[in-house]
């Protein structure tokens, strides 16, 4: 008989893995539902997600001449990266299946690699879109981390550490206490960044195929096959990712302390409604909003960086 | 056998051994060319030299114990004293893998400066010795010699024999701003000499502490200054993207990863041990440079398409980065906060070895560009990766750790670095504008790793991907073996010590305790201990990242082989022109950052006669560099007024001047009376 602490990890990383790979493709299918039904379109079925995934799968790849064998490694770097990512940050209990392994600075880190890597490889076929889509993409995550930091110092700050297992647990064990002012400034400029980094609107348009207007689908125009299977499927983590990450720092309401079958249940329930809300917030959006021109990004952006940055202020220079 | 004498208690026989070994080495390069090719001898012995330099450091770090050993009087008033202490051991470390990687580098590498010997290339060992010297140097004036001597073997690299107007002129920045920081330094090391009687270190650091505040300010400020230009820290920089990129690249590599720590090595050595702890603005100050250098670094690096010059500019950045934990650490020790003190240090010490393998990584891959393109031009190049495997992946490598990802080792010492800043923020024992500034430093250096991954995708990207862009680089071939070798070397280096981060950065972290006064270690608020293993498992977490990306590799990309065709580009055949370039692929980041970069442009379009139809466009980008005319301009143009009118006692008359001199004499009586 195993030590039970370490079998109770075990069994609630396992679940936290099955259930955030099992549900990365039906996000996308809520989001583009959606966003059709408030367009009064009928929309895709929800479990389309998956099926694209399978057409790719069983397709076989076309790669430009120009290629190196960046363009075959890239997506498998990009989806390990954001696995790897998923299993730092604490979705289902409030240990992550990678306790200790890194903390939000290593996910953010993490995500600058996907991020390097994809743009990179954007860039092997010589396609004039893949540098129209890469030099959008790096050029926006300039602004956007700022705000990122900014906002995950707030919580960090709050807790003491940067350790995520270790917020998420003083969170839910503050209860009310822990959406203090502070918490809430870096909650929304936190919001703000999520849309930009999943790319949604009004930052990116993730159905466009008109190429002035494409950032992440200009990326990975050239892939095909099982690669655009892979790719894919790592942009729909992504969003399990950024969600996850939103509800461990600023939403940690129902995130399991103890391994007891009943708190894993609420806890898997708690999970599912917070990532099935993040969809169905993003399909709004994408419903609701145009995409702003590229130049005015800079603004959007900065309102996050500085309500985050009012955010830290409140609570260095206003004692509670 | 060098070992058994090392830890048997004296490092003096090694010390005479590398001494020797770069003297023999300096003169090798002096002799004709012979069957024996005096050149690779001089470069063999310099970088066994370089692996003496790597035991010595090492032993030093390993043991704890300092050592020393004296010339003597050799100058005939002024000891020749050195005492290499664990700190010192460090940057040795450093210089000596870098040196060797440099060295073994340099044996391909050829520089096509006509036939005949290259005499300068007799500076390159003096250059290492000069560099070993400023690192243990224990006297004033020891240490003067030294850098004096590094930064007159350093400019005549740059030059080199036969240089050309702009390679003279960048030379010539070089030692004006060079000399300039040497004065600050005799000025400073003269205050402290007088309090303490003796040209020691030892006794500045006795010395300082009886200082009155104001003295001690003041003696921060010309450190400051004096190190900073050696750092190339903005404002004081702007020698360091005309030098760089025009020396050969083992020289710039030495340069970027070594020879401007030397400016950093100062700035700990005397900032935060011989002075400190020192008021709190000393920190807010070096926190304030170190911010702007590596934004604006990184900015600047961007809008650069010579990919030496945009290397030299991430140089910048990178002390800017090592400024941020150094300024940290200034607060820290002001405040008496050790724990978060020892933390700080840690992250820009670590950071300092770091930038010293990844920046010599970058500037040899570019050596290698250049001699096999004829170019560093990343609009002319292209395409290199299918041609120049090892020279890709290497300079991939070194982009990747440059740019802070998981799990090279360039994202440990900003994983500490960050750790330093949010500390200092959640830090009540700091004032609350102290703990402002780290939060908002949290945000300038998170702006520089986002510009950071963006430059590099961009030089990784127009330099070795896609089509070629010019004839040479459609038919480059991959470099000379030794070039490769020490390119892999060093990349190995970066992936190794960024999986041995928790290790390496609790043996630096050792190093640092050690400089700030061997406080113990206390638990930090943030950082358990000073060092990586609690919040960060390099090692494990690169295997899972390794494992997980090779099997999506094995059943979703191997498993099915691609049909190639060309790249979709509308129905034309695909071209270079279609291609993105570097100018435009920073176009947006030029946009956005407009306020700053202030960016001009001109196109001039020029018609077929009589129709309205385009018969050439000329296109003409630039961004002026902020500092430069702002700062810079204003000060030639005061320099040359002021100049010309000291012009006017210039008569050239041998008893106008006489006359002058017993003026000068009189009015020198009446004050000192």
């Amino acid at each position: 008989m195993p030590d039970p602490a370490v079998f109770g990890a075990l069994v609630v990383g396992l679940v936290q893995l099955a259930l955030t790979l099992a549900v990365a493709p039906l996000l996308l299918g809520i989001t583009k539902r959606v966003k059709a039904r408030l367009q009064y379109r009928q929309g895709p079925p929800l479990l389309q997600p998956y099926r694209d995934l399978a057409k790719w799968w069983a397709k076989q790849p076309v790669e430009s001449d120009a290629a190196s064998p960046l363009t075959g490694a890239a997506p498998a770097i990009v989806l390990a990266a954001v696995v790897v990512a998923t299993l730092l940050v604490p979705i289902v209990g409030a240990r992550p299946p990678l306790a200790g392994w890194g903390d939000l600075l290593v996910v953010v880190g993490l995500m600058a690699l996907a991020r390097f890597v994809f743009a990179l490889s954007a860039l092997d076929a010589g396609s004039a879109f893949g540098g129209m889509g890469s030099s959008r993409e790096v050029a926006i995550a300039t602004l956007i981390e700022p705000a990122l930091l900014l906002a995950l110092t707030g919580a960090a700050l709050a807790a003491g550490s940067t350790d995520l297992g270790r917020i998420a647990t003083l969170g839910v064990a503050a209860g009310g206490a822990w959406y203090t002012p502070p918490l809430l400034l870096a909650a929304g400029a936190f919001a703000i960044v999520a849309v930009a980094e999943t790319g949604h609107e009004p930052v990116d348009n993730p159905d466009t195929h008109l190429e002035l207007t494409m950032i992440h689908e200009a990326m990975m125009l050239e892939a095909s096959g099982p690669r655009l299977a892979i790719l894919m499927y790592a942009a729909e983590l992504k969003l399990v990712l950024v969600a996850g990450l939103f509800a461990a720092v600023f939403l940690p309401v129902g995130i399991a302390l103890d391994l007891t079958p009943l708190s894993l249940l609420v806890a898997i329930a708690a999970a599912l409604a917070k990532l099935i809300g993040a969809a169905v917030i993003l399909g709004v959006l994408d419903a609701s909003l145009a995409k702003l021109r590229i130049l005015a990004l800079p603004g959007l952006l900065a309102t996050a960086s500085i309500v985050a940055a009012v955010g830290l202020a409140t609570r260095l220079w206003l004692p509670a | 056998m060098l070992f058994a004498t090392v830890l048997g208690g004296a490092g003096v026989p090694l010390l005479a051994t590398i001494g020797v070994l770069l003297a023999v080495s300096a003169l090798a390069a002096l002799a004709p060319r012979t069957r024996l090719n005096p050149r690779a001898l001089s470069l063999s012995l310099a970088g066994l030299a370089c692996i003496a330099l790597v035991v010595l450091g090492a032993t030093v770090i390993a043991s704890g114990s300092p050592v020393a050993a004296s010339a003597g009087d050799v100058l005939g008033f002024a000891p020749i004293d050195v005492r290499y202490d664990p700190l010192g051991g460090l940057f040795l470390v450093a210089l000596g893998v870098a040196g060797l990687a440099s060295s073994l580098f340099a044996v391909g590498y050829t520089t096509h400066d006509g036939p005949g010997v290259d005499r300068t290339a007799a500076a390159y060992p003096v250059f290492l010795a000069s560099l070993a010297l400023v690192f243990g140097a224990d006297d004033a004036f020891a240490f003067l010699l030294a850098w004096e001597l590094m930064a007159l073997s350093s400019a005549l690299l740059v030059v080199g024999r036969r240089p050309s107007a702009e390679v003279a002129r960048a030379g010539y920045v070089y030692l004006v701003l060079t000399h300039l920081a040497t004065a600050a330094l005799i000025v400073a090391f003269a205050i402290l000499a007088s309090a303490a009687g003796s040209t020691s270190f030892g006794a500045f650091g006795r010395a300082a502490a009886s200082l009155s505040p104001a003295v001690r300010d003041i003696v921060f400020v010309l450190v400051l200054v004096g190190f900073g230009t050696k750092a190339g820290a903005i404002p004081l920089h702007v020698w360091l993207p005309r030098a760089h990129p025009v020396a050969p690249s083992h020289v710039s590599a030495l340069m970027s990863g070594v020879m401007i720590k030397a400016g950093i090595y100062g700035i700990v050595r005397f900032g935060l041990e011989i002075l400190g702890p020192g008021p709190e603005w000393w920190g807010l100050v070096v926190l304030g440079i170190g911010v702007a250098s590596a934004v604006l670094g990184v900015l600047y690096a961007l809008m650069e398409h010579d990919l030496k010059r945009l290397l030299a500019f991430h140089s910048i950045e990178n002390i800017g980065i090592i400024l941020i934990g150094v300024g940290i650490a200034l607060l820290a020790s002001a405040d008496g906060v050790t724990a978060l003190g020892a933390l700080a240090l840690t992250a820009a010490l670590f950071h300092t070895l770091n930038h010293a393998l990844f920046k010599s990584l970058l500037f040899l891959a570019a050596g290698s560009i250049q001699s096999a393109v004829g170019s560093r031009d990343l609009n002319a190049l292209g395409g290199l990766a299918r041609a120049m495997p090892v020279t890709a992946l290497a300079f991939g490598i070194g982009a990747a750790a440059i740019s802070g990802l998981p799990p090279l080792n360039g994202f440990a010492s900003e994983w500490l670095t960050f750790q330093g800043l949010i500390g200092a923020g959640g830090e009540a024992g700091l004032s609350l504008v102290a703990r402002s500034g780290a939060l908002l430093a949290v945000a300038g250096l998170g702006l520089t790793a986002a510009l950071a991954v963006a430059c590099f995708v961009k030089a990784t990207g127009m330099g070795f991907l896609g089509l070629p862009r010019s004839p040479r680089a459609a038919e480059a071939r991959e470099t000379a073996t030794s070039m490769g070798v020490a390119m892999a070397g060093l990349a190995a280096a970066c992936i190794g010590v960024g999986i041995a981060a928790g290790p390496v950065s609790g043996v630096i972290g050792g190093i640092s305790r050690g400089t700030l006064g061997g406080t113990s270690p206390t638990a930090g608020v943030f950082a358990p201990v000073v060092g990586i293993g609690a919040l960060y498992a390099a090692g494990p977490l690169a295997v899972v990242v390794l494992a997980v990306a090779g099997v999506v590799w094995f059943v979703g990309v191997r498993r099915r082989t691609a049909r190639r065709a060309p790249t979709w580009t509308c129905g034309n055949v695909p071209e270079a022109a279609f291609e993105y370039t570097a100018t435009s692929y920073a176009k947006l980041i030029r946009l956005y950052y407009g306020p700053v970069l202030r960016p001009e442009r001109e196109i001039a379009v020029e018609l077929h006669p009589g129709t309205p139809f385009p018969r050439t466009v000329h296109y003409r980008g630039e961004v002026r560099h902020v500092i430069d005319e702002r700062l810079y301009a204003p000060l030639h143009r005061a320099s040359v007024a002021a100049a010309q009118l000291v012009r006017r006692i210039q008569s050239g008359s041998l008893q106008a001047y006489l006359a002058y001199a017993v003026v000068a004499l009189v009015v020198l009586l009446l004050v000192a009376r």
